[in-house]
Parts: C-alpha cells; structure tokens; sequence
C-alpha cells in the first residue's frame, strides 16, 4: 500500500467519530438528489406505461388544428369539432369504429356535502365512450351510463369521496346536477390519472352541460381496422376533414399527454425537489470544509512531524484528500442505497395519501445514480482541497513548536476582498431593483451578497457574537462568559460553522417573506379593486374546479339585499396575434362591483363589437378609445372589434373586457369564475351573505365571502406551498445542526484539558454542560441572524426586482411574527446540536484531562 | 504494613486512612496505594516526595477529590470524600480546595482577574474582595490583571495559578509540580509565594514534587515508595532531602 494511503486510512480508522458529520452531511444530501431523480424517473415511467396503456385502442384522434394559448399555459384552447365529422370519419376506408370525445370541467361533491379534488389537477367529465378500446377509462366495477343522469367515475374519485354505486351526488358542471353513480372506471390500470378527476356520463348528457351547442364534441377518438398502420389511417383521413380539422396518430397525442403530465407537474415536481438538494449540498460544502479544516489544523503536529520525517508536500495532501475521498465515496455510494430507498418508500406512501402512484419497479437510469454520486465526491472532495493544500504547506518546523490550534483571525485580505464584494453586491441588486429593474441583474446581485456574506462572516463573526453574546455574562455568569469567549476563539471557525446554518435560514426567510409578500399583494388588489361586499368563488387553484353556473350571478341580482351582482367568466381569443385571457361581463356591472381606477371612453356601449382593456395592454399594444383590435376566437371567427373604454386598474377584472352577448357565439362551456356582489345601502354584511348563501345552495353551493374572507382565501395557497418549502428545508438546516454539532465535538477534543482544569477547580457538570450548550446556541444565534438579515434582504431584493420586470405590482411584507418563529427554532436547534457534545464534553475523566502528556 | 503516620496533634485540613488505590485487574494490577495513612496538619505546608511511581501523585489526587480510592477514606476536613456524588465533590474542591498543576493552570480565554476569580464566579459569589485583593499584591501582578494567559511569563502563569487556588480561602491547596515547567529563579518565586502564604495566613499547602530544592520549602516532607508512607522529615533541607531520597535507590 502506498504510504499516504496508509497514513489516511489508519487516521480514518482512529477518528472515526469526526468524520461521522462529514458522512452524514454527504449521505443526506446525496440520498435526497438521488431520491429526487429516481422518483422522477420512476414516475414518468410510470404515467408513459399508464397512458400508454389507457390509450392504445385509439389509432387516430381527430381534432381542431389551431389551438390559441395564453401566457403561463401550455396547453391551449381548441374549437370544438363537429360531432357528425363522426359519419364522415366512419366511412372512410380502414376505420374501424369512431367515437365523439365530449370533454369539459365537472366537480363531484362527496358524501360528505364537499367537493372533491380541485386543488391542482384537472377535475374532468366527459362522455363515456362504450367502445372499450376507444375509452381510455375501463370498467372496474357496474356497468356504462344507458340513461340520462346515470355516471361512471375513476375509482380513485369515488374513493376519495366515499361514494358507491348506487349513491346519488351532485356534479358541479357547474350547474349542479343529480347524478347516480351506476359503475367505476380505471385508468390504465390504476384507480385514475393520478389526482384527476373523471365522471363519464352519457352522450347527450354530456353535450347538454359540458358544451355550449349540442353537436359538437372536443375531438373524434379513431379506432384502426385490422392491417392499418396509425400513420396510414391518419394518410387516409386527412383529405375528408374540414378546413381547420386535423388527424394525429394515437401515438402522437399520447406523446402529449404525456408530455403535458411531465410538463405540468413532474417537471415543476422535480426541479422544485431538485433546488432544495441544491441548497442541502450547499450548506453541506460548508459543513465538510469546515470539519476538514479544523482536522488539518489540529493535526498540524502530526503533519509537521511527517514532513521533518521526510514527506512530501505532495504525500501530505495526498493523505489528507485521500481520506476526504474515502468518506466522499463511502457516503456517496451509501446516499445512493439511500435515494433509491427514499424512492421506494415514497412509491408505497404515495397510494397511501390517495395518491395513485403508477406501478412498476423503480426506474433506477444511470443519469440518477451518476449524477449524484459524482456531485457527492465533487463536494466533498472539493470541500477538501484548501485544507489538504494547507496541510501540505505544514512546515516541518511546526512538530517542535507548541502550537496554538487554529487561532486564525480575520485578515485584512478578507475584509478588503469581503468589503468589495459587498459594495459590487449593493450596487448591483440595487441597480437591478431600483434603476433599472431585471430579474436577471438583481439575481445576479443576490449571488453576488451571498458570497460576500460568505466572505465578510469571519470579520463579523467577533463583533457579532460579542454583541449578540453580550447579555449572556449577566445572565449566566462565568458560564456564559466562558461560552462567549469560546464562540470568539476562532472567528474563521465559528464563522464557517454559523454560515451553514446561515444559508439555510437565509432561504427559509427568503420564502417566508417572498409568501408574505404574495398575501400582501393579493390583500392589497382586493381590497383595492374589489368594491364589491362578497364574493363567490369556488376555491380551487391550478386546473381543477368547475367554475360557478352563469347563472348565479342573475339569481342573486333577485335579491332585495342586492344591488349589484356581477359574475365574471373567461374568455379565451388572440388580439393582435398574441393569446388573451378575457374578462366576459357585463361591463357596467363591473363597474360597480369593482374599481377600475380612470376609465378614459365609456363601459356603457360595449355591444357586441367593442372592447375594454387596460391602460397598461393599451399601452402595450398601442391602442386607444376608438382604435380598432382583431380578435381571433377558437372557433377561427375572426372579428374586428372597437376599443370603447381604457381602464385604470385590471388586477381581479382582467386587461381585456368583452360582453357576454360578444361573446356568446365562441363560448364553450359556460361558467363564471367568480361573482362579485355589491348590498344595498342599509344592508348589514351578515344579512347580506346569508341571503347570497341561500341562493348559491341551488347552484352547487359555492363559498360565499366577505372581502376580508375572500382576500385570506385567495392567499391559502400560499401556505400550503410554504409548508412544503420549510418541510424540504429541515433537511438543509439539519445539516447544518450536524456542522454545528461536529465543530463542538472537534473543539471539546482539542480543549480537553482546559475542561479537565474547570472541572478541577470547581466546575460542575452541569455547568460544564451550559457552557458547551450556550457556545452552541452562540454560533446558531449568530448564523440565525446572519440568515435573517440576509433572507430578508433577498426576500425583498426578490419582490422589489418582480414588481418592477414585471406587469404586475407586488407588495413588499415583512412577516415579524413568522421571522421570529424562524429566529427561535434557529436558537432552539443551536442548543439542540449542542446536547451531544455538551454531554460528550461532560464525561470527560477529570484526571485524563488534567495529566500531563 | 506502614503504620507510620504523620500528625502533629493539631486539626487535619486533609487526611487519608489506610488509602489503597488499584488500578487495572488481572496481569497489569498495579497497587499504587498500598495502604497508606496520612495526616496534613492544617496551616502547614507539606511536601510529599518520593521516586517516580512511588504513589505520590495519587496519593494527592485522592486527597484532594480527584480521584476515588479503592479501600480507605480519605478526608477533607471532616467530610468524608466517598459520601459525595460527582456533584458534591465538584462543590467541594469549588469551595474548600485549591489547586495549582504543573502546567495548564489558566483557561486561556480569561483574564489574569477572571482566572483569580473563577472559582469564585463559578460558585456565583463575590468572594472577600479584600482578601482578593491582598492575594493580587502578595504575587505581585496587579499591573497585568487585564492581561490573558498567554501574554505572561510561565513564572507569572504559575503565580496567577497560586493566586487562584487561595482565592476562596480554601481549606487546602494541592499543588502537584507547580515548578515543573519553570526555571529555577521563577520556580524560587513561586514556591516562595507558596510558603509565604502558608506562614502569613495560616494556610494549608500540600505539594507534590520530586525536587529536593522544592521541597525544601515546605515545613515537612513525607516520603513515599512502592505505595507506602515510609518517612517524614520535619524543617527540611534540601541536601537532607537528597540524602533521604539516595536511600531508595539502594535496595532494602
């Protein structure tokens, strides 16, 4: 064996316990990407079998060509098509069967009187299709709907909302109407496309409340006879379709859907998993170079020693980055055995939470495996290598010196480097927020404070913990005075350990006040621009939900209590070639209900041919009242439409405001997405609501909000999404209470006579054990802080730089009460992380200590 | 078995009866204390000396609470040390015992003042200022209380160290080596302090050495060999001591 081997390893093998953090910090952050990976891969696997399985008996599917998207949609909208094209399609040579494929948004409500699903995916009825293989649903259990008002829906559906065969609910489509449930459906073997929602229901019902018009079906699914290719039938079909209707192979359409899935949701999925292993690893490299440091430098005798004796520098480093590789491949490959089990056990908790996960084994590719593996030796190798070159540079006169351990300072270097940086950083994020405002300059200005946050954190290290440590002499005497003094030992140390934690806390905060923010921001527009006393809504978010009936808005106008009742629906058409969302109203209505700042032109006469939109869109697109816009609807109509009326403010109204009457002849299915509604004068808020409630109940039972309720509810998202965020950061600050931990154990051993001495003069076990605690929550307290500061900086760096790039105005909120939380588990953690070598540091034989070497 | 028993008639600040350490088990059982009894009269300095491996080290260790006999009591003034738990034991080498090592006597976080002090903090008590601050006059560094350990001399260390162990007018100072490290001027200044001490104030030192010089300072010398008590000398001299010392080596 070669020498340097043989030096690291025997060293390994006598300190093993420090090395144990640096493993652990490894093993997680590598077991958490491969975990990421594998499930990724296993998942979109999974949806490729389950669709291709769904999906294989249709040949052919026959739809609208153009497909007009909006911003931030993939998907699009596309004309319905014709459902006699199904005649036309039948007769041409080699097709087998064909089916009309009605598909719209229908909510189920379970027996528990709440709707099911609605919170992300998609909640979907459709026709049932009788012919199995054109179906992508198959009958589990009971039979097909024959007659009107009988369903069959997903399993999972069912399920979820304890419905049976035989039970009798509503579906939200979103009219409420009765439905009996006569079977249930899988898909591609599983109880539903994962959170999906289906309800199939008869043909005729399906036009009656999924589409505006009867006679016209999203698409045509197309089923090959024997001896003809996908390709050909699609060859074949082609010359008889319409203009405007086009024929894609099943193949091609299960590619995406599929692709749309991956899209969506897995992509979103994992890369949002895959930046938090990210910051894991970060705070990681932190942690391991931290402990390697301090290694190298408590074995400055040893290595001094080695070099007297004749070693190399190279030998020297050799040894040292050695060992670094032994733990980097050792905890790289045991993080890998880790991923691949985090994988399998979220495999089996998945169905387990309703979640209907594919099945098949995992998909374990080697990009999964490679990656991480590579990334765990590249961290930890590379967190290695300064102090390896600095143990090289040992000089052989150390061995003979009674050297001091690590009592590095803060250089002048490293302030006048740090010093810069975080002048370059200001400059920067301030030039991307305030002057000139881009994502991009302000990102890089985020970056660039990061670093030096890094890099000042030495210089701040003393006067910070000399402040922040300052009440401890008070409070718990020469304990705490012993513990202040220790944290200051080595500024660099301290600072290395505390930066971890640092950027853990930073990315909590930065969460924390960017989800504040985004409250703020939707309680500033509503109460801005809504006027309105309540709101019905549907909560729902992502593709989910049904929509409220467009009817509710003219029932609750009935009341006496009301003055005003408006529903808003949505509209999809290009203008000027670019796809736009439309607000469909009744614009004077919503001139009550809503404040639409200064309207230049008037809302009164908006017909058939004339358009509202904002000032900024107007701007934009370089229209004025007067000026003439060319609507492109779905259906390929296109119209020439008047710019009556530019408004102030769009935020919950929308940037372009079309009439129902306008929009009638393009409409879809019809649903409104939210109703405002404005009292009469003398009319208590209670009164009101309950008056609007009654009403609702007949239409599907919406929620019925006050403006604050409605404010609140629009921003529950938000905490949702928050909670994850902080669930996928515990492992980031876990690592960084590992560094934490391993820093103290490695101090403990270098001080272990100071301590015998304390214990010998009279320091109790108890307060031998503060003393460590204290110095722990010291460093914790520091980098909680440091993380604070910058988080919070980042946070509004973040919102300041979006609401200026960007059309929409953000608020800036601090979130004192969250932070504080943030503040006291960062403080709680310290001392948690300190209980261990507290302890460790408490079993320490006085007599050991005190004797000399 | 030793009977010979050093006592003056006096009170004892520290006394052990037939005190037997043993460690290890099996082939490598060594009895460090066979047996030894010993009384350390209080306001007297006592030195105990003997060759390397003779038991003296653990003799003063189990004296003072550091460590824990096997057979045998050992006493700090009256209390018996093997009634306490680690807790009280910590307590009273805190309130009634001083110590001053041979090397590593400052944390080296704290001020020469901080370090004078720590007992006294660490029980959270002000302690006797005047008393402190007579300690401070008599090893003369007043002018360098601010300072840290490491910016002193090892002389000057071991005096801060001395001025520690007295500070909470403990019933006995243990002092194992405490000129080990020093040359011999500095070592004269601090073994000087140390009896000064003991005259003016009526203190108790028991010190551990094996320099006849040393030990000269002390008002008795008792001798240890082989885990035993086998001598005592009173007002020793150092040429005395070396002659005593000489005996050990020839066989008896």
């Amino acid at each position: 064996m070669n020498a340097s081997v043989r030096l690291s390893t025997s060293s390994l093998r006598a300190h093993k316990r420090r090395f144990a953090g640096t493993f652990l910090a490894v093993f997680l952050g590598v077991a958490f990407l491969a975990g990421t990976l594998v499930m990724g891969d296993t998942l979109r696997a999974g949806f490729d079998t389950m669709f291709g399985n769904a999906t294989s008996g249709t040949d052919a599917v026959v739809r609208s060509a153009e497909a007009i998207t909006t911003p931030g949609e993939s998907q699009g909208v596309r004309e319905p098509v014709d459902t006699d094209l199904v005649k036309t399609v039948e007769q041409v040579p080699g097709v087998a069967a064909a089916a009309p494929d009605v598909q719209g948004a229908g909510q189920l409500i379970g027996a528990d009187g709440k709707p099911i699903g609605g919170q992300g995916p998609p909640t979907l009825a459709g026709n049932w299709i009788d012919d199995p293989e054109l179906n992508p649903y198959r009958l589990a259990e009971g039979r097909a709907p024959k007659k009107s008002g009988e369903v069959v829906v997903n399993r999972g559906t069912a399920d979820r909302g304890d419905l049976k065969i035989g039970d009798t609910t509503i579906l939200r489509t979103p009219d409420p109407v009765e439905v009996t449930i006569v079977g249930l459906a899988t898909f591609g073997g599983e109880d539903g496309m994962a959170q999906v929602t289906f309800t199939g229901m008869t043909l005729s019902d399906a036009e009656k409340y999924l589409t505006a018009r009867p006679g016209e079906a999203s698409s045509i699914q197309v089923r090959a006879g024997p001896g003809v290719g996908q390709q050909e039938l699609v060859d074949r079909l082609t010359p008889v379709l319409p203009r405007g209707v086009e024929a894609i192979s099943g193949q091609e359409s299960t590619e995406e859907n599929t692709d749309m899935i991956s899209s969506q949701f897995l992509d979103i999925f994992t890369t949002f998993l895959l930046v938090f292993s990210g910051v894991a690893l970060l705070v990681a490299t932190f942690s391991i170079h931290n402990t390697f440091a301090i290694v190298v430098a408590q074995r400055t005798r040893e290595n001094a020693l080695l070099r007297a004796l004749g070693a190399s520098r190279r030998q020297v480093t050799a040894s040292t980055l050695t060992e670094a590789s032994v733990v980097a491949v050792t905890a790289s490959a045991a993080g890998l055995a880790g991923g691949i089990g985090v994988a399998a056990g979220l495999q089996a908790l998945f169905p387990a939470i309703g979640f209907p996960f594919p099945e098949g084994d995992l998909v374990i590719g080697v990009l999964s495996m490679a990656l991480p593996l590579a990334v765990g030796i590249v961290v930890c190798l590379g967190s290695a290598l300064l102090p390896a070159v600095r143990a090289g540079r040992t000089a052989p006169l150390a061995a003979l010196r009674e050297t001091a351990v690590d009592q590095s300072g803060a250089s002048r270097v490293r302030a006048v480097i740090g010093g810069g940086l975080a002048a370059l950083a200001v400059a920067v994020t301030l030039t991307g927020v305030l002057v000139s405002p881009s994502l991009w300059l302000a990102g890089a200005g985020s970056v660039t404070t990061l670093a030096a946050f890094v890099v000042l954190g030495p210089v701040a290290s003393t006067t910070a913990v000399r402040v922040i440590g300052g009440p401890l002499d008070r409070l718990r005497g020469v304990t705490g005075s012993l513990a202040r003094r220790n944290a200051l030992r080595s500024p660099r140390r301290t600072a290395a350990t505390a930066s971890a934690l640092m950027i853990g806390v930073a990315v909590v905060s930065l969460f924390t006040v960017f989800g504040a923010s985004l409250k703020a921001t939707m309680d500033q527009t509503v109460s801005r621009s809504f006027a309105g006393d309540v709101a019905v809504s549907t909560p729902s978010f992502g593709a989910g939900g049904s929509g409220l009936s467009p009817r509710l808005a003219g029932a609750v106008q009935q009341l006496p209590e009301v003055d005003t009742a408006v529903g808003l629906g949505r509209g999809v058409a290009e203008v000027d070639g670019k796809g736009r969302v439309l607000t469909v109203t009744d614009p004077l209505a919503l001139e009550r209900t809503f404040d639409l700042g200064t309207v230049r032109g008037s809302l009164r006469d908006l017909g058939t041919d004339g358009i509202a939109l904002t000032e900024k869109e107007a701007e934009k697109q370089g229209l004025t009242t007067g000026d003439k816009a060319r609507l492109t609807f779905t259906d390929g109509v296109k119209d020439t439409f008047t710019v009556r009326a530019v408004y102030g403010q769009s935020e919950l109204a929308g940037d372009y405001v079309i009439t129902r009457a306008a929009w009638a002849p393009h409409r879809t299915q019809d649903s409104d997405t939210l109703v405002a509604v404005s009292f009469k004068d003398g009319v208590s808020t209670g009164a009101g609501k309950a008056a609007v409630e009654k009403v609702a109940a007949r239409y599907g039972d919406p929620e019925v909000q006050t403006r604050d309720e409605y404010a609140q509810s629009s921003a529950g998202g938000i905490d949702m999404m928050l909670t994850l965020v902080y669930a996928l950061l515990a492992l980031a600050v876990l690592i960084a209470l590992l560094g934490i931990a391993n820093t103290l154990t490695l101090a403990i051993h270098e001080r272990t006579r100071e301590l015998g001495l304390l214990r010998a003069v009279g320091q109790t076990r108890s307060q031998l054990r503060a003393m460590v605690r204290w110095e722990s929550v010291l460093v914790a307290a520091f980098g909680t802080v440091g993380g604070l500061a910058l988080g919070a900086f980042l946070g509004w760096v973040l919102v300041k730089a979006s609401d200026g790039a960007s059309d929409s105005a953000f608020a800036f909120a601090m979130p004192p009460l969250r932070l504080a939380v943030v503040a006291l588990v960062g403080l709680a953690a310290g001392a948690l992380a300190g209980l261990r070598p507290a302890r460790r540091a408490a079993r320490l034989d006085v007599l050991r200590a005190i004797a000399t070497e | 078995m030793t009977t010979t028993t050093a006592s003056t008639g006096t009170l004892s600040a520290a006394r052990v009866v037939d005190a037997v350490k043993v460690y290890g088990s099996g082939d490598t059982r060594v009895r460090a204390l066979d047996g030894v009894s010993v009384d350390f009269p209080a306001g007297r300095f006592t030195a105990i000396m003997g060759p390397s491996g003779s038991g003296k080290s653990t003799l003063m260790h189990c004296a003072a609470g550091l460590d824990t006999l096997t057979e045998g009591v050992s006493y700090i003034g009256d209390t018996d040390l093997g009634s306490l738990d680690d807790r009280r034991l910590t307590l009273l080498r805190r309130d009634r015992v001083g110590f001053v090592f041979q090397a590593f006597n400052l944390v080296p976080t704290l001020t020469v003042e901080e370090n004078i002090r720590l007992p006294l903090d660490l029980a959270g008590g002000k302690g006797d200022p005047e008393w402190i601050d007579a300690l401070i006059e008599v090893v003369g560094l007043r002018d360098r209380l601010r300072h840290r350990p490491a910016e002193l001399s090892g002389g000057q260390q071991q005096r801060v160290a001395v001025a520690r162990a007295f500070a909470g007018r403990p019933d006995v100072v243990f002092a194992d080596e405490p000129t080990g490290n020093l040359d011999s001027r500095s070592g004269g200044e601090v073994l000087g302090l140390l009896a000064r001490t003991v005259r003016q104030t009526a203190r108790t030192v028991v010190m551990v050495t094996h320099d006849p010089v040393a030990a000269a300072h002390a008002d008795e010398v008792v001798f240890l060999a082989d885990g035993r008590l086998v001598d005592r000398m009173e007002s020793p001299t150092a040429d005395r001591v070396l002659d005593r010392l000489k005996a050990f080596e020839v066989p008896s």
